[in-house]
């Protein structure tokens, strides 16, 4: 057996980065608990904050410091979704309890022996653990025992050694401070007045003295470590509809805002779909507003944006630029306080093949999206078909439409359809040739019985061809069409209409289309 | 004696020629380097440009003959300037764009100037129901860059908003070179006035019935002297087009029946 521990050390501190959403973080960021500061970052460090000072002292040091306050609910989300990503990994995925009360845990556990023949050694295997989790930007420390117990241990040093047999993990341990078993952190003061400072110094000691004097715990978690006393762990399953919330620090007032905080629920969406093998075909993004900014009860508590994708995908880039231009339209009624990401309409699929050259298939994917996003920002009605309808009225006989577009379709019979298309359609081309530009039936003035374009006389050269129909809904045509040169050479199709007409002042001569 | 072994009579110099033959090949060999015969991508100022690149052919010989490579440039934009819409432009890029969609790829076509009647293009020879239109409220220029930069695309056909700005159009152009197919640009005739980052541009007048006139004025290689003239694919019968051939001194013209009001 082979257990991997990530350790997480900056848990806390992250996920308060996290909620920023992006604010200006230059001067450093610390948390506070009881008015001392509990931990502070690398910026923050430099400028002299420890931990341990006082709240006051810090903002002497750094005035323009952010203090935030550590929360295990939103620990315990960020935790959720480094266990996703290890999911992609192993099955055998677990927690390790936290040591201290009302602090989350953060130390994942991961049982790798069944795969490590897969990714090829345990060192790709860590290295692509390492790359999967720094898209959700936390910082870790990788460990490797033989026993869980020792791994979640040895996670705590700095280097992190990486044991894969038990003498090696039982050595590494006897050189291990005492302080890192749980009990050993309660009674540290107890144990170093004995001058038991590593856990080597521990095993020499009589089992029933120690167990009278510190508690069974330190027993059990000894024995554990060291691989005599078996430690089954309950592996995590995830849930079946994926559900985050992140509470922002402060109001966003702009989508810019909005988005970075989206970004975040979306690499924590994607890792959720790398555990389960699945692709999200539609998701939902919520953002709560202030209920301050509600007037009465017509302003909603909270905006929903819907996305549907053509083509399942796990691409974070290729979402959030759908999310971007699609968050463009909306008209934000109050600032955001809270984003919330659900999902729940997955295709678990395999991951499709990566590819060196172009082909068909990556061709259409590419198409499916780059349609997406036209329509993401052009509204569904900005990308169309041309559909042609059976019906004589040549402003009735092509339509364009937007519901068939979404996958380009690309059937062998086209060249044979073609072809005969090419054979059939040139007599008929002939005997019936339209135009290609229709617009709406424009009036023309009419001269000597002859009908004018711009002022200039038109000259007929082949008709009349006569159209009747739509008798049976109110649009009756009765035309009588004609293909006319313009002074300038281009040819134009134009009507006589037959029905008596409505305005004395018409002439009944109408433009109705240019051959292009 | 072994036949691997090649006598040395067979690399003596030649015996020396006469002194006209000798200046004969040195001219020979001078005019075998000139500049267009040392490399494909070569071309002088008073011939037409040669990139090697791969071009679409247009269906017209004449109109190949006067185009750089032969055809209508891939991954750059090819600029057509018209007083108004209706005057063969469509009749005129048919053959192109229907090459692109009988090998599979997609043809696109952005800001339509008016409604299309799918009747005509199917007699045209397009595949209706693999067209694509694209209607850009205010966002031609971002449509466009996106379309041209994802590279799946076979065939973009694009109506861009009156006096666009230029630095929008050299975007277009950068965009276009991660394009591999034609990429045809329609703008008004007043833009002709100001230079364009696009290599081809070709104004097009109605130059009779089923006839289109093409000024190319601006190409790889010099600009074409005199307008060049090609016959469409016409959509008239014999008859009529004899008789728009016969002048406009008659007024032969096919007398409209008169109108009369029974009501």
């Amino acid at each position: 057996m082979l257990w991997v521990a990530l350790h997480l050390p900056l848990l806390s501190l992250e996920s308060f980065a996290a909620t920023l959403a992006g604010r200006a973080t230059e001067h450093g960021i610390a948390l506070i608990d009881e008015h001392c500061i509990a931990a502070a970052d690398a910026v923050a460090i430099a400028h002299g904050v420890k931990p341990g000072l006082k709240r006051a002292t810090a903002l002497a040091l750094a005035p323009r410091i952010v203090l935030g306050q550590a929360d295990a609910a939103r620990d315990a989300e960020a935790m959720r979704s480094i266990v996703h990503a290890a999911l992609a990994f192993t099955p055998s995925v677990s927690l390790q309890p936290a040591t201290e009360p009302g602090s989350a845990a953060d130390i994942v556990l991961l049982e790798v022996q069944s795969c490590l023949r897969y990714f090829g050694g345990s060192e790709r295997l860590l290295e692509r653990v390492r790359a999967s989790i720094e898209p959700i930007g936390h910082s870790l420390r990788i460990a490797s025992a033989a026993t869980a117990q020792g791994a979640a241990i040895l996670a705590h040093l700095e280097p992190s050694p990486l044991c894969t047999t038990l003498e090696a993990t039982r050595c590494a341990l006897v050189a291990a401070p005492v302080w890192l078993l749980g009990p050993g952190r309660a009674h540290w003061e107890a144990l170093q007045g004995m001058g038991l400072r590593r856990i080597g110094d521990l095993l020499g000691l009589p089992r029933a003295g120690l167990a009278r004097r510190f508690g069974e715990t330190l027993l059990a978690e000894l024995d554990a470590a060291f691989g005599r006393r078996a430690d089954p762990r309950e592996p995590i399953v995830p849930a079946r509809a994926f559900e985050s919330r992140l509470e922002l620090f402060a109001r966003a007032d702009s989508s810019e805002q909005v988005l970075h905080g989206a970004s975040i629920l979306l690499a924590r969406l994607v890792a959720w779909l790398a555990a389960q093998h699945a692709f999200v075909q539609r998701f939902r993004l919520l953002m709560h507003h202030e209920t301050r900014w509600q007037q009465g009860d017509r302003t909603p508590r909270a905006t929903a944006l819907e996305i549907a994708l053509a083509e399942p995908s796990r691409d974070s880039a290729h979402l959030l630029v759908l999310l971007r231009e699609r968050l463009a339209h909306v008209q934000l009624p109050a600032p955001t306080l809270e984003l919330a990401l659900q999902a729940a309409d997955i295709v678990k699929r395999a991951a499709p093949n990566g590819e060196l050259f172009p082909t068909r298939q990556s061709e259409d994917e590419g198409l499916v999206r780059l349609i997406e996003r036209l329509q993401a920002r052009l509204g569904v009605g900005g990308v169309q078909r041309l559909c042609a309808a059976e019906d004589h009225r040549p402003e009735r006989a092509s339509a364009l439409r937007s519901d068939a577009v979404a996958r380009p379709s690309r059937s062998p019979r086209t060249s044979e359809r073609a072809a005969t298309a090419d054979a059939a359609s040139l007599p008929s081309a002939l005997s019936c040739p339209r135009p290609i530009w229709l617009q709406q039936p424009e009036p023309l003035a009419e001269r000597e019985a002859r009908p004018l374009l711009d002022g200039r006389a038109l000259a007929l050269l082949s008709g009349p061809e006569r159209i009747e129909s739509g008798w049976w809904d109110d649009d009756v045509a009765e035309r009588d069409y004609f293909i006319a040169e313009a002074s300038d050479g281009a040819l134009v199709w134009i009507y006589r209409a037959r029905l008596p007409l409505s305005s004395s002042g018409e002439s009944g001569w109408f433009l109705h289309g240019r051959f292009g | 004696m072994d036949a691997a072994i090649i006598p040395a009579a067979a690399f003596a110099p030649p015996p020396s020629l006469p002194a006209a033959a000798k200046r004969q090949r040195l001219d020979a060999a001078v005019v075998r380097r000139t500049p267009e015969t040392l490399h494909p991508a070569l071309w002088l100022g008073h011939q037409l440009g040669r990139t090697g690149a791969q071009t679409v052919a247009s269906g017209f010989a004449r109109l190949d003959a006067e185009l750089p490579d032969g055809g209508w440039p891939r991954g750059a934009l090819s600029e057509l300037l018209l007083a108004h819409p209706g005057i063969g432009e469509m009749r005129l890029l048919a053959p192109a764009l229907v090459a692109t969609q009988r090998e599979g790829r997609l043809v696109m076509l952005f800001d339509p100037p008016a409604a299309l009647a799918a009747a005509a293009l199917a007699a045209l020879g397009f595949a209706i129901d693999e067209l694509l239109v694209v209607e850009t409220r205010n966002d031609s220029v971002w449509a466009l860059e996106q379309a041209l930069k994802s590279g799946h695309v076979g065939a973009i056909v694009a109506w861009l908003p009156q006096r666009l700005r230029a630095e929008r159009l050299r975007r277009l152009q950068l965009a276009a070179h991660r394009h591999d197919g034609v990429a045809f640009v329609l703008r008004e005739s007043a833009a002709a006035a100001r230079p364009t980052a696009a290599p081809l541009r070709v104004a097009l007048h109605a130059g009779g019935a089923d006839r289109v006139q093409l000024h190319i004025l601006k190409r790889r290689g010099p600009p074409l002297a005199s307008p060049l003239e090609l016959e469409l694919p016409s959509v008239l019968s014999a008859a009529a087009r004899r008789r728009s051939a016969n002048g406009s001194a008659k007024a032969r013209r096919l007398p409209a029946a008169t109108f009369i009001d029974v009501a």
